[in-house]
């Protein structure tokens, strides 16, 4: 690979062209059979060493040169933030979806797998929030760091008890999820308690920073409780007002402020509205005393404004993570819109 | 380094030359016969094969889904190969009709059971980057009987084998890569090799195909872009450049 580097300078910008002109070459009406196999063959082996020269730039370029930081590979932007605030400069962080994106489901790209094969320490929800995506992608990356089990490989959700387990797994009940609800990030408490152990990890995968860890890890607790103090002072009008969820996202954020969860638009975890329950719903919601309908920022907004015009009801886009929104810039300012966007909603009301 | 990259790239790359085999022959049937939506029609209709064996409760194991898929599939291409005859003028526009009933069959089927769902997005949008080699062994054995039949049997002649054959590669190679990149391998050399009267249409059109997989590889990892798409946008520009260049 290094020789053929070496005779092509200027792969990059040739490359292209000349792979171009393979497939046009032999496209020729005019050209005798041989001589046009002859051609083909050179060109082709030409073509390889281009081929192979360029994937070696590209690799080169995908490939992080100062690698003296622990490198995180986070499947979701929150965790990104918290192991940012919680590692500092010791750590490297590639997100692997962005706010906006639907953390379900995502697109292969190689550079995915690039960063998961370099990866130290991994963190996801876990709780099959990622089971559409995450799995084959441990798998082609053969990183045996990151496996699950092993201590580079850390599951946010799982280290918590999780809420709206369900009794009885049946596909009849809708994409729910076995180990329970892993919308977990939108309580700040779970976050308090996933740093503790998060913290933990961290020390444990990169002992040489013990000491770092542990004393940012400290300063985020002190900082974060603060933090946990003042929004739920603020938040303090939104205890007990009844809400409606586009899709089952929010239980910990309702069980947070005190919140009434009344109804989720979709009637199971991923199953459309058929017409008759929605209009069950445009009558029944008014009725129970619903005052905001809660959407994240990924979701598709048409449902919950559908239901909004019809009910009057303010529909809320709410960041649901890092990233959602551009004011939800890190775990701080996240639950600064969260709860900045819900009074805003509740003080809309007429 | 460099080492670590390529193994992330090579399975993309030889399930591309896989699909392209089979796909560029068969391609240039389809052409022929001017029935281009037929493979989106017969993958949403195994699709539809999946959701009913998922629907009445069948064992939801590989094979039954396997199973259940080949054989709407099959359904589907001898309702085609019927219509084909009685109705020729009409072909193109009774396989449209069949994709979009077949998709709003699925949609009522799948509106109580998001569970069926999943099948199905495993079965319409295989995704390039994710196979893996111990994938690709199946897909080549069958791929290579497909390619024995159409060396030896005639399809071009034999419209039955012809149909036959096409549902069941088209099952198959719809799961590895997806829908969009399965219509692009098949359509796009040939139709590049057909657009420029090439002499071999059938070189013409595998180098095409290959030219537009590595640029769309190579491009996906240098910009960081979803890999299927990409290789379908870099195929459809080489045949532009192709045609462009040669007429």
């Amino acid at each position: 690979m290094k020789r053929i580097m070496s005779e092509n300078p200027f792969v990059l910008s040739s490359g292209p062209a000349k792979q171009g002109r393979v497939s046009k070459d032999h496209c020729t009406r005019r050209r005798p059979p041989f001589d046009t196999a002859r051609r083909f063959a050179s060109r082709l082996l030409r073509a390889n060493g281009k081929f192979a020269a360029l994937l070696g730039v590209v690799i080169f370029g995908l490939t992080p040169h100062a690698a003296r930081a622990l490198n995180v590979f986070a499947c979701e932007p929150e965790w990104a933030s918290l192991v940012t605030a919680l590692g500092g400069d010791n750590v490297q962080v590639f997100t692997a979806t962005t706010g906006r994106q639907d953390p379900h489901q995502i697109q292969a790209r190689p550079a995915l797998i690039a960063r998961l094969r370099q990866a130290d320490l991994a963190i996801c929800t876990g709780a099959e929030l990622e089971i559409g995506w995450m799995p084959v992608l441990l798998r082609q990356a053969a990183n045996g760091k990151v496996q699950p089990g092993n201590p580079g490989y850390f599951a946010a959700a799982e280290q918590i008890a999780l809420k709206e387990k369900p009794i009885r797994l049946d596909r009849a009940e809708g994409d729910i999820h076995a180990a329970g609800n892993p919308h977990v990030q939108t309580d700040p408490r779970n976050i308090q308690a996933i740093a503790e152990l998060l913290t933990r990890r961290l020390i444990d995968v990169d002992r040489a920073n013990a000491a770092v860890y542990q004393q940012r890890g400290a300063e985020f607790q002190t900082k974060w409780k603060a933090a946990i103090a003042r929004w739920e002072s603020a938040a303090a009008p939104l205890k007990g007002v009844g809400i409606v969820e586009a899709h089952k996202s929010w239980v910990y954020l309702a069980d947070w402020l005190g919140m009434r969860s009344l109804a989720a638009i979709e009637p199971k975890p991923g199953v459309p509205p058929s017409s008759g329950y929605l209009a069950q719903l445009l009558t029944e919601i008014p009725a129970r005393g619903a005052k905001l309908i809660v959407y994240a920022a990924y979701q598709d907004p048409r449902p919950p404004q559908f239901v909004s015009e019809k009910t009057g009801i303010p529909a809320i886009e709410l960041p649901f993570t890092v990233g959602g929104t551009d004011a939800a810039k890190d775990v701080f300012s996240l639950f600064d819109d969260t709860v900045g966007r819900l009074l805003a909603g509740l003080s809309a009301r007429p | 380094m460099t080492q670590e990259n390529l193994v992330i790239l090579w399975p993309a790359f030889l399930t591309g030359l896989l699909v392209l085999a089979t796909h560029v022959p068969l391609g240039r049937i389809v052409l022929d016969r001017g029935i281009v939506f037929i493979d989106l029609a017969i993958a949403q209709v195994a699709g539809l094969g999946v959701v009913a064996a998922d629907f009445f409760g069948w064992d939801a194991n590989f094979w039954s889904v396997q199973a259940s898929a080949v054989a709407a599939a099959l359904a589907a291409a001898a309702l085609l190969m019927w219509t084909e005859r009685r109705l020729p003028a009409l072909q193109e526009a009774i396989i449209g009709v069949l994709f979009v009933f077949s998709a709003c069959v699925e949609i009522l089927l799948l509106s109580s059971n998001p569970h069926g769902a999943e099948h199905l997005k495993d079965l319409l949008v295989g995704q390039i980057l994710w196979v893996s080699p111990g994938d690709l062994l199946p897909a080549l054995v069958l791929y290579i009987a497909v390619l024995g039949v159409w060396w030896f049997g005639d399809l071009r002649r034999r419209q039955g084998l012809f149909y036959a054959v096409f549902a069941v590669t088209i099952t198959a190679s719809v799961q590895l890569v997806g829908v969009f990149l399965v219509f692009a391998s098949l359509i796009v050399p040939a139709l590049a090799s057909r657009a420029v009267e090439a002499r071999r249409p059938l070189l013409c059109g595998y180098a095409v195909g290959i030219a537009g997989y590595i640029a769309g590889l190579i491009g996906s990892a240098v910009l960081d872009l979803p890999t299927g798409a990409a290789v379908v946008c870099t195929l459809v520009l080489t045949a532009a450049a192709t045609i462009a260049i040669k007429r």
